[in-house]
């Protein structure tokens, strides 16, 4: 479910980390689908070399994903090309490695922060790279040069602890073989098209899902020979840039070897998204319940969290009333709750109460939990837009989930009967609700008009807004960036003045802005 | 207070014997008949018009004897602006006037309100309360003087459950909740200080989550993020 807003977005993004000419491959990219060299150079009009020095790009910061697919060629014999696909997902996780950095400094220490912030800038590295990178630091930052092997071996060590935390994973295969699916493919486009059919979200997780890593091989420094990569002495010593180049171009004339094992790292985005969504969770939880509900939830989060199969896991592995009440006791604030407290907050967040006994078991209905929060975000917009009134009439339909008639909706409201029409019709227009007639005919023709919150609908079109609200966002910060940069010439003077105050609280502003509605995003598109 | 007198009832007045009645024309005592048959929902002007397939000024000279006569009388229905004709003696049913909550076909907003308050105010004090208590204890505290119907103060509560001032919960039969049967239904106050303010989301929070014009404003349109008076206004501190 990609928007149109989420694509200029998205273009938006990488236009100002990476400039107009990956930009546009990546425009192409993202409104056409997955293309071949030769049609992205068509229709970018670029040169060859921009094209591919725009997908290297691209493909190091892990917003790219190569595969190649047999086509019957005009020979007749069967050819293979090579195509690729780009990342909406991870372009946009790119807004948020702050929130990322912020978890790892929070959980892990200070050399796994500079490893993972190494891996923030350059996308994928080797282990020697991050060393090297590591090393390089360490001298420039006046500590002891002697400490070369002392570096590595933090290095090492933070490596390890941010790979068991899956904070960090194996890159995937650089072009993986896609086999032709088994019903016949009409186009390779994603465009506004085939959007419909939902078939090209498929593909995409065909695409992925072939090049993704074998499971025991995702965190672990073993090569696929078996040699521990953590042994291995790399001799070539140079410097990140060049290497990184050469892992990804020299070696072959698509974009990665099968020659020698090069193992590439990046951040796992999966673990993260993970982390924000339980957070989020726990949040709404603490908002709209009390804080002794939010410990609970965090402790079978905590819990449950390597049984989680995908990011948006429905419901929490069922756990035994003892394993939650011992989590429990783990966290400080959750040692003052009492067995009964525990457990009355389980039912607060919604969990069936079946079972009393020893051995009774509970799950949570997490996406039960997102689901009230995407309410809560769309209705705050309904009642802000629109006001009271009509924020009382979506909430009725949003929790009705069917067709209800205008008067009824008066009625239970509380609403006069004239201005009620009035007011659903502007959430019909913009659409907000959807909107049936029903003609009756007896003696005299009655028409009723009927209503309804059609979510997956709504959904989209929210989040479709908030896509464009967040460029405007961008854009405005831009803009009032380029005012203070004006007014600095203008004045010449750096200090003390009231306009420059405004430039630098608005900014502020604006930024934190930012951040929160990338939050929303993340609610209606990653969670 | 503008409801001392209840919700209005059927009434049904014996005609009188020696009526005017016997003083109308053929014209007039069709429309009446059309009028009378649809006893207390009464008739739309214009739905009698088609009816009675008169012509305009002798339907209106039919109307105005019969008004004249006090024979019948216009009424106020929830559709306002609409003329609404009944027989004399019948009183408007709650279908055509809107319900218990309207007063001379107006919703009566200001007595609802006073009605919502005083719920949230009784749910907070109570911290949690069944329909049946709230209702007890309206009707104990006097406050006013009409008797509410069980339905009544459901739709008041339901109400402000939409306005999510109040919330529903279930019961757990601890703390709180220590009289009540575990299961049971029970309102709450939304948030811990009383008187609610939905939480404003993200997108809310800013000048184009809430704007009207989102729909034509582009980067280099004529309404842009540049231009915009609405961020203007917003970063003006
Ligand atoms: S930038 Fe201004 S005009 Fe455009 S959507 Fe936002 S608030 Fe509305």
């Amino acid at each position: 479910m990609v928007t149109q807003y989420g694509i200029k977005f998205a273009v938006h993004l990488i236009t100002s980390h990476f400039g107009n000419l990956v930009s546009k491959v990546c425009d192409n990219l993202l409104r056409r689908g997955p293309l071949t060299l030769q049609l992205l150079i068509r229709f970018t009009e670029l040169t060859p070399l921009q094209v591919k020095n725009s997908l290297l790009i691209l493909i190091q910061h892990n917003c790219v994903q190569a595969f190649s697919t047999e086509h019957i060629g005009a020979g007749g014999n069967e050819v293979k090309v090579t195509q690729y696909l780009a990342l909406f997902d991870n372009i946009l996780h790119r807004l948020r490695f702050p929130k990322f950095l912020a978890i790892v400094s929070q959980e892990l220490d200070k050399d796994c922060e500079e490893i993972f912030e190494g891996l923030i800038q350059h996308g994928r590295l080797t282990l020697e790279q991050i060393s090297d990178r590591a090393e390089s630091s360490a001298k420039t930052g006046g500590k002891p040069s002697s400490g070369g092997p002392a570096v590595r071996d933090a290095v090492r060590e933070g490596f390890h602890k941010l790979l068991n935390s899956r904070f960090v994973e194996r890159c995937p295969a650089p072009e993986p073989f896609l086999e032709p699916p088994s019903e016949p493919k009409s186009s390779n486009k994603r465009g506004a098209k085939s959007k419909l059919a939902g078939a090209s979200e498929t593909e995409e997780q065909r695409i992925l899902a072939s090049a993704a890593p074998i499971e025991a091989l995702r965190f672990s420094l073993l090569t696929t020979s078996g040699t521990d990569l953590d042994a291995e002495k790399d001799g070539t010593g140079s410097s990140v840039g060049e290497k990184r180049k050469h892992a990804a171009v020299d070696s072959d004339e698509e974009f990665g070897s099968k020659d020698k094992e090069v193992v590439l790292w990046r951040v796992n985005f999966e673990e993260f998204i993970r982390c924000l969504r339980h957070k989020a969770c726990m949040e709404n939880v603490r908002a709209r319940l009390d804080d002794g509900a939010a410990i609970v939830l965090k402790a079978v989060l905590d819990a449950t969290r390597s049984a989680e199969q995908k990011v948006k896991t429905e419901t929490s592995v069922p756990l035994l009333m003892n394993t939650i009440f011992e989590e429990v006791m783990k966290n400080e604030a959750g040692r003052s709750l009492t067995l009964d407290r525990v457990r009355a907050s389980l039912i607060q967040l919604g969990c069936p109460s079946a079972m009393r006994g020893t051995d009774e078991t509970y799950s949570i209905d997490l996406k039960k939990i997102i689901e009230l929060a995407q309410n809560e975000e769309v209705e705050s917009i309904v009642l802000k837009r629109y006001g009271r009134d009509a924020y009382r009439m979506f909430r009725l339909l949003s929790k009705a989930g069917q067709l209800l008639e205008t008067d009824k909706i008066a009625d239970m409201t509380f609403v006069e009967k004239k201005e009620t029409p009035n007011i659903l019709y502007k959430l019909w227009q913009d659409e907000y609700l959807h909107m049936e007639k029903l003609v009756v005919s007896s003696a005299r023709q009655f028409s009723f008009m009927l209503w309804k919150v059609n979510k997956p609908i709504l959904w989209e079109h929210v989040l479709d807004e908030m896509y464009h609200a967040a460029l405007n966002l961008n854009q405005r910060l831009i803009y009032e960036q380029e005012q203070k940069e004006l007014y600095a010439i203008q004045q010449g003077t750096p200090t003390g003045s009231t306009e420059k105050d405004r430039l630098r609280n608005a900014k502020i502003y604006l930024h934190s802005s930012l951040v929160k509605l990338d939050d929303a995003l993340m609610l209606f598109h990653d969670f | 207070m503008s409801r001392l007198q209840g919700p209005s009832s059927l009434k049904r007045k014996q005609p009188d014997s020696n009526s005017p009645l016997d003083s109308l024309s053929e014209q007039e005592r069709v429309v009446y008949n059309v009028i009378k048959s649809k006893q207390d929902l009464g008739i739309w002007s214009k739905d009698l018009k088609r009816e009675t397939k008169l012509l305009d000024n002798m339907f209106g000279k039919c109307i105005k004897t019969l008004q004249s006569k006090k024979l019948i009388k216009e009424v106020a229905t929830k559709n306002k602006g609409r003329k609404h004709l009944m027989a004399a003696e019948f009183e408007p049913s709650k279908e055509i006037t809107g319900g218990n909550w309207y007063l001379d076909g107006n919703l009566d907003t200001e007595f609802i309100n006073l009605l919502k308050d005083q719920c949230v105010k009784l749910i907070y004090k109570m911290k949690v309360a069944t329909l049946e208590g709230i209702s007890d204890t309206i009707r104990r505290s006097g406050i006013f003087k009409v008797e509410f119907t069980s339905q009544q103060i459901e739709e008041i509560v339901r109400a402000l459950v939409l306005d999510n001032e109040i919330v529903e919960v279930k019961s757990n039969g601890m703390e709180e909740f220590d009289c009540i049967p575990i299961g049971k239904v029970c309102y709450k106050c939304a948030s811990k200080g009383g008187k609610a303010e939905p939480r404003i989301g993200a997108m809310a929070s800013i000048p184009c989550g809430v704007c009207p014009r989102i729909s034509v404003c582009a980067p280099d349109g004529v309404i842009s993020p540049k231009t915009c008076i609405y961020y203007e206004k917003w970063l003006d501190f």
